[in-house]
């Protein structure tokens, strides 16, 4: 018996193995399969999808999505290797709900990642609107937020610098009734603001069983001119733990002084800002020629002076 | 004999004298003159520094709730239109503390020209008037062809700006070398100077110049376009003031752009807006710049075409496409 | 003693005959009212062409943002280089002492003053803003070799001016009492500026002071302006440009273009005007072998150029070069190349070709191959950049003259032979003074 579920279990993993393979083989060329991480299948929405979430996700749909794959229902996706699939038909339609929404947020290839640039709240308006398409759809709403766990409570987010300054030490907690409890097991991540987004600092850290989590700093993080960042920490799923986020400033960068790209002098530069010799070596060649060029002009002058002296001269001799 | 010798001799220091008072004369004369032309200068100079100091910030007043006549920085005011003088010279001057930077990863261009297209209508462009490019291009008949788009490299020694005779186009603070088309000649010498054929010129009217033809010109978007000027890549400045990326980089629906600041060594993706460490980015992906032997020092950077994961010779257009 | 005052060491005899040969030409009759009226209504064509180009844009030429220096900038660069010829006889070969230059050296002035005053014009008309024209001084930028082009282009065209009129100022003096019959406000142009030239000792001494210190000037500004024209081009990261030996090159052709225009000039004068006497067989021979020096000059700049890029065949050198020799402009660069100066160096070995008919010949071939070697220095390096041209409208791809630009370039010609015909009608070409003197020496010797 055991050895035969061992046996059974080999050839499991033998036969997984193959597949592994076959797909390391197909995927690149066909690129058929997507799968989605058992744990992720699973997720589900919310809130239910009515008429006007579905109506947000047409719009939002039109401008990520429709460019490759074309309006729902009409095939009319662009022609690409591999090809992007109608939203409708059966083959997405088959997809569970949790896998629609990770291959939206992860993206694959050519098709591109929107989990910074669409909220979770977004995506799932996008299911929704996808799912309008399918007459046979019922909806699943995830049954209770689990952050029940805490209800009612303040989720609070303290971020402060270790003493080396080679960390940011985070603590998660859930205040209610003036008592504070640790928040246990969030997925927390940390970014750094940056002008255009979201720079993310370490990886995502799980809370501790006092609600701690610990995030790196590089030591060649860069922060303002008095080594100042702007960190921002957030639940890595916001529908656990609610949109709790903590923005603060921690010195805990590189003091950059910036400096101006145009403070030299260069050829390329402004007049103010032009070289020295080029400067001298200009004026005073311009200076130097039309000096000489005025000395002979006024020697007309002289010429003029002269003979009309000499015209005099000749009248009062005759 | 010597009679005429001596009469010669006298008549000649008779000259000498007169030419010696005129030269008196003049000099007196150009003393005045002299004098006159440097105090006429120092006026101007004086109106020159007065008008300068006028123009250091432009205040207005306005009416608080509470009826109290305030006077605040003009830029404060929401929904403040600046007008022309003050779009050149926050457009001359540039953002103060950034170094743009641009990263192009050739392993995901697929000559979609989105960015192309975004930018031409930002910018009021004909469908061949470009400030962006996409080209095909292979180094060799053994090595790949790939797609590669083609900005204005913002050099930091840009060989255009050198040889402008007029301080029409210029480079920034923080980078970014713009064209002034209201101090443009339009001698095309920086055409000729550029080695990376990034500049245009508008030998006509420009497609959209009836309808601009009220509008306030703005330095950092080069619209109105002029007949007669150049126009090139800004990088889109009037997008960067407002913490925005640019036209072309949020277009791009392949993930073919990062842009950031390099003093925060940072740059994020227009595509999945991610943000990433740009000197890693350059790191793990061998970044390069074009035609470093010129010694332009561009502020773009190119990922080199490896790992694409489309079929070059499915996308790349025949040769006819490649003229209109 | 009245007006006519006796100019020392000279009979009276010697310039009256002198000055009436030379001033024969001096006056308004028929075949010049015709040919300036044809100038000034050809000129009138061209100019309303121009207006066009000013209302519709450069869209009216063959330029696009490739090739965007055409037949205009060829054409001014090739102004600039004839030009040149003022300072090569008037003051290397007048500094250096031959004498033979005397009845030249005020027709190569002349041609020095046209050209020069004209390249001016022709950049004009290249430009997108004409209108802005002033920016480039009330905004000079030092760095730019414009900058330095239009001051330079500037001086040359006021000293070549000036070196022209202070020999002409005693034959002014000379000429005012021998003008009778001639319209009267020529008189009188004539009256203000002789500057009251008496023919004093004292006048001379300032004369050739003033001569000295315009030479000594002229031969740094003449080189410093094809000099920097050069650099245009040179100062460009670009294969076929990207050149150390731009400025000697463009110096020598320039000595080629300028040489050739003046054996122009002296044979119409000498046939028109009736100056068999002064413009000799002498002074063509000598022409020739100064056209042979120069030529071959630029023959062996020609070979550098050419030759060092083509050894080695880097990758955008190599392009180029073939475009030149096998390629898109091999028959116009071959034709140029022989016609314009490989054969021509052959035929000057020969006695019989150095006599002014067969000069006049060689000297056209070799003025429309300057105007033609030009356009093969600024045009095709544009053709083809270092990344590809793609994308773009069919006619962007090479670059093609239009008729417009043709005659808007025409103008320029047009006013260059106005001044030539204006400075050459109202005024002595040859000195009459200088001439008398010299005569009197050989007579002595």
């Amino acid at each position: 018996m055991k050895s035969n579920r061992k046996r059974s279990v080999r050839f499991r993993r033998r036969s997984i193995s193959l597949l592994v393979l076959a797909l390391l083989v197909v995927v690149p060329v066909i690129s058929q399969e997507w799968l989605v991480p058992a744990d992720r299948q699973g997720r589900l929405s919310t809130f239910a999808f009515n008429d006007s979430i579905e109506k947000a996700g047409l719009q939002l749909y039109n401008l990520n999505c429709l460019s490759c794959h074309g309006n729902p229902g009409k095939g009319n996706y662009q022609q690409l290797i591999p090809p992007p699939g109608d939203p409708a038909t059966e083959k997405i339609q088959r997809n569970r709900d949790g896998e629609i929404f990770f291959k939206i947020m992860e993206g694959r290839g050519q098709m591109p990642s929107f989990k910074n640039t669409l909220s979770s709240g977004d995506i799932w308006a996008i299911v929704a609107y996808i799912r309008s398409f399918n007459s046979g759809y019922v909806q699943t709403v995830m049954p209770e937020i689990t952050s029940g766990a805490y209800p009612g409570a303040l989720i609070a987010i303290t971020l402060r610098l270790a003493a080396e300054k080679e960390s940011v030490i985070m603590k998660v907690s859930a205040i209610r009734d003036n008592t504070s409890v640790p928040v246990v097991g969030a997925g927390v991540k940390l970014f750094v603001k940056r002008t255009f987004g979201l720079l993310p600092l370490d990886e995502e850290k799980i809370t501790d069983d006092n609600g701690m989590a610990t995030f790196g700093i590089p030591p060649d993080l860069r922060g303002d001119t008095t080594g100042n960042i702007r960190v921002s920490a957030r639940f890595t799923d916001e529908e656990k733990f609610g949109t709790a986020a903590k923005d603060t400033v921690l010195q805990a960068g590189l003091k950059v002084i910036p400096v101006s790209l145009v403070k030299d002098r260069a050829m390329w530069n402004t007049l103010r800002k032009a070289p020295w010799w080029i400067l001298l070596s200009y004026g005073l060649g311009v200076i130097l020629v039309w000096g000489f060029i005025i000395v002979v002009m006024l020697k007309l002058r002289d010429i003029f002076i002269i003979g009309e002296f000499t015209e005099k001269e000749n009248k009062r001799e005759a | 004999m010597g009679g005429k010798k001596n009469k010669n001799k006298a008549e000649n220091t008779d000259i000498q004298q007169t030419l010696e008072a005129s030269r008196r004369d003049f000099l007196k004369k150009a003393g005045i003159s002299g004098a006159a032309v440097l105090s006429g200068a120092a006026a101007v100079l004086a109106g020159y520094r007065h008008e300068k100091s006028k123009n250091k910030g432009e205040f207005v007043k306005v009416l608080t709730t509470d009826n109290k006549l305030v006077k605040i920085a003009a830029e404060e005011v929401e929904g403040y239109e600046p007008g022309l003088k003050e779009l050149q010279k926050r457009g001359r001057e540039g953002i103060p503390g950034k170094k743009w930077v641009m990263i192009i990863d050739l392993s995901k261009c697929r000559n979609a020209r989105k960015c192309i297209e975004a930018c031409q209508s930002a910018h009021h462009l004909r469908p061949y008037e470009y400030h962006i490019n996409t080209l095909v291009m292979q180094e060799s008949v053994n090595t790949p062809a790939y797609f590669m788009p083609k900005p204005c490299q913002h050099c930091d020694n840009p060989p255009c700006v050198s040889v402008c005779p007029v301080d029409a186009t210029f480079k920034r603070q923080d980078g970014v070398v713009l064209i002034d088309n209201e101090r443009c000649i339009g001698c095309r010498f920086c055409i000729a100077a550029c080695p990376y054929s990034a500049r245009m010129f508008h030998w006509e009217e420009p497609v959209n110049a009836q309808a601009d033809k009220d509008k306030e010109y703005d330095i950092e978007l080069n619209v109105p376009q002029k007949k007669g000027t150049i126009s090139k890549c800004l990088f889109s400045s009037d997008r960067l003031r407002e913490n925005q990326l640019p036209y072309c980089v949020s277009a791009c629906p392949n993930g073919v752009y990062y842009f950031g600041d390099e003093n925060e060594d940072a740059v994020t993706n227009g595509t999945t807006k991610e943000t990433v460490k740009l000197s890693e980015l350059l790191k793990q992906n061998g970044g390069y710049r074009l035609m470093p032997e010129l010694g332009t020092q561009p502020r773009v950077y190119y990922l080199p075409p490896k790992n694409r994961i489309f079929d070059f010779d499915q996308d790349k257009p025949r040769e006819e496409d490649l003229i209109i | 003693m009245n007006a006519e005052t006796k100019i020392p060491g000279l009979e009276t005899e010697k310039i009256d005959r002198i000055a009436s040969d030379i001033l024969r030409p001096v006056r308004i009759n028929k075949v010049f009212i015709i040919w300036t009226a044809f100038l000034f209504i050809a000129l009138a064509v061209c100019l309303y062409v121009y207006t066009i180009q000013l209302r519709k844009g450069l869209i009216i030429t063959g330029i696009r943002d490739f090739t965007s220096w055409g037949m205009y900038i060829a054409n001014f660069v090739f102004f600039v280089a004839t030009s040149l010829v003022g300072m090569l006889i008037s003051c290397v070969l007048g500094l250096i002492g031959f004498k033979w230059i005397t009845p030249l050296s005020r027709i190569a002035e002349i041609i020095a003053v046209a050209f020069a005053a004209i390249a001016g014009l022709v950049i004009i008309s290249d430009m997108g803003r004409p209108d802005r024209l002033p920016y480039v001084f009330l905004h000079a930028r030092v760095q730019s070799p414009i900058l330095w082009d239009v001051t330079v282009v500037t001086t040359y065209f006021v000293l070549s001016l000036l070196l022209w009129f202070f020999p002409l100022i005693p034959d002014i003096a000379v000429a005012k009492t021998r003008l009778k019959g001639r319209p009267a406000f020529l008189i009188r142009i004539y009256e203000i500026l002789s500057f009251k030239w008496v023919h004093h000792a004292e006048q001379y001494k300032i004369l050739r002071q003033a001569v000295k210190i315009l030479i000594l000037l002229i031969i740094p500004t003449a080189l410093a302006i094809h000099t920097v024209t050069s650099w245009l081009f040179a100062v460009n990261p670009r294969a076929g440009w990207d050149s150390t030996i731009f400025g000697p090159y463009f110096v020598s052709g320039a000595f080629v273009s300028g040489t050739s225009a003046l054996i122009i000039a002296m044979y119409f004068f000498r046939t028109n005007y009736r100056l068999k006497d002064y413009i000799t067989d002498f002074h063509f021979e000598r022409l020739a072998r100064l056209l042979f020096l120069v030529s071959a000059v630029y023959l062996y700049f020609n070979l550098n150029e050419y030759l060092v890029p083509a050894y080695k065949m880097k990758k955008f050198d190599a392009v180029h070069i073939h475009e030149l020799f096998t390629g898109d402009y091999a028959l116009l660069f071959w034709v140029t190349q022989t016609m314009g100066l490989i054969l021509p160096l052959i035929l000057l070995l020969f006695k019989r070709i150095r006599r002014p008919l067969p000069m006049l010949i060689i000297a056209l071939f070799m003025f429309a191959a300057a105007w033609l070697k030009r356009y093969i220095i600024v045009v095709p390096p544009q053709g083809h950049p270092y990344l590809p041209i793609q994308y773009v409208p069919e006619e962007w791809m090479v670059y093609r003259p239009t008729l417009m630009e043709s005659a808007i370039t025409l103008a320029s010609f047009l006013l260059v032979l106005i001044i030539i015909t204006l400075l050459s009608k109202f005024f002595p070409v040859i000195p009459i003074v200088e001439t008398a003197h010299e005569e009197k020496e050989n007579e002595i010797k």
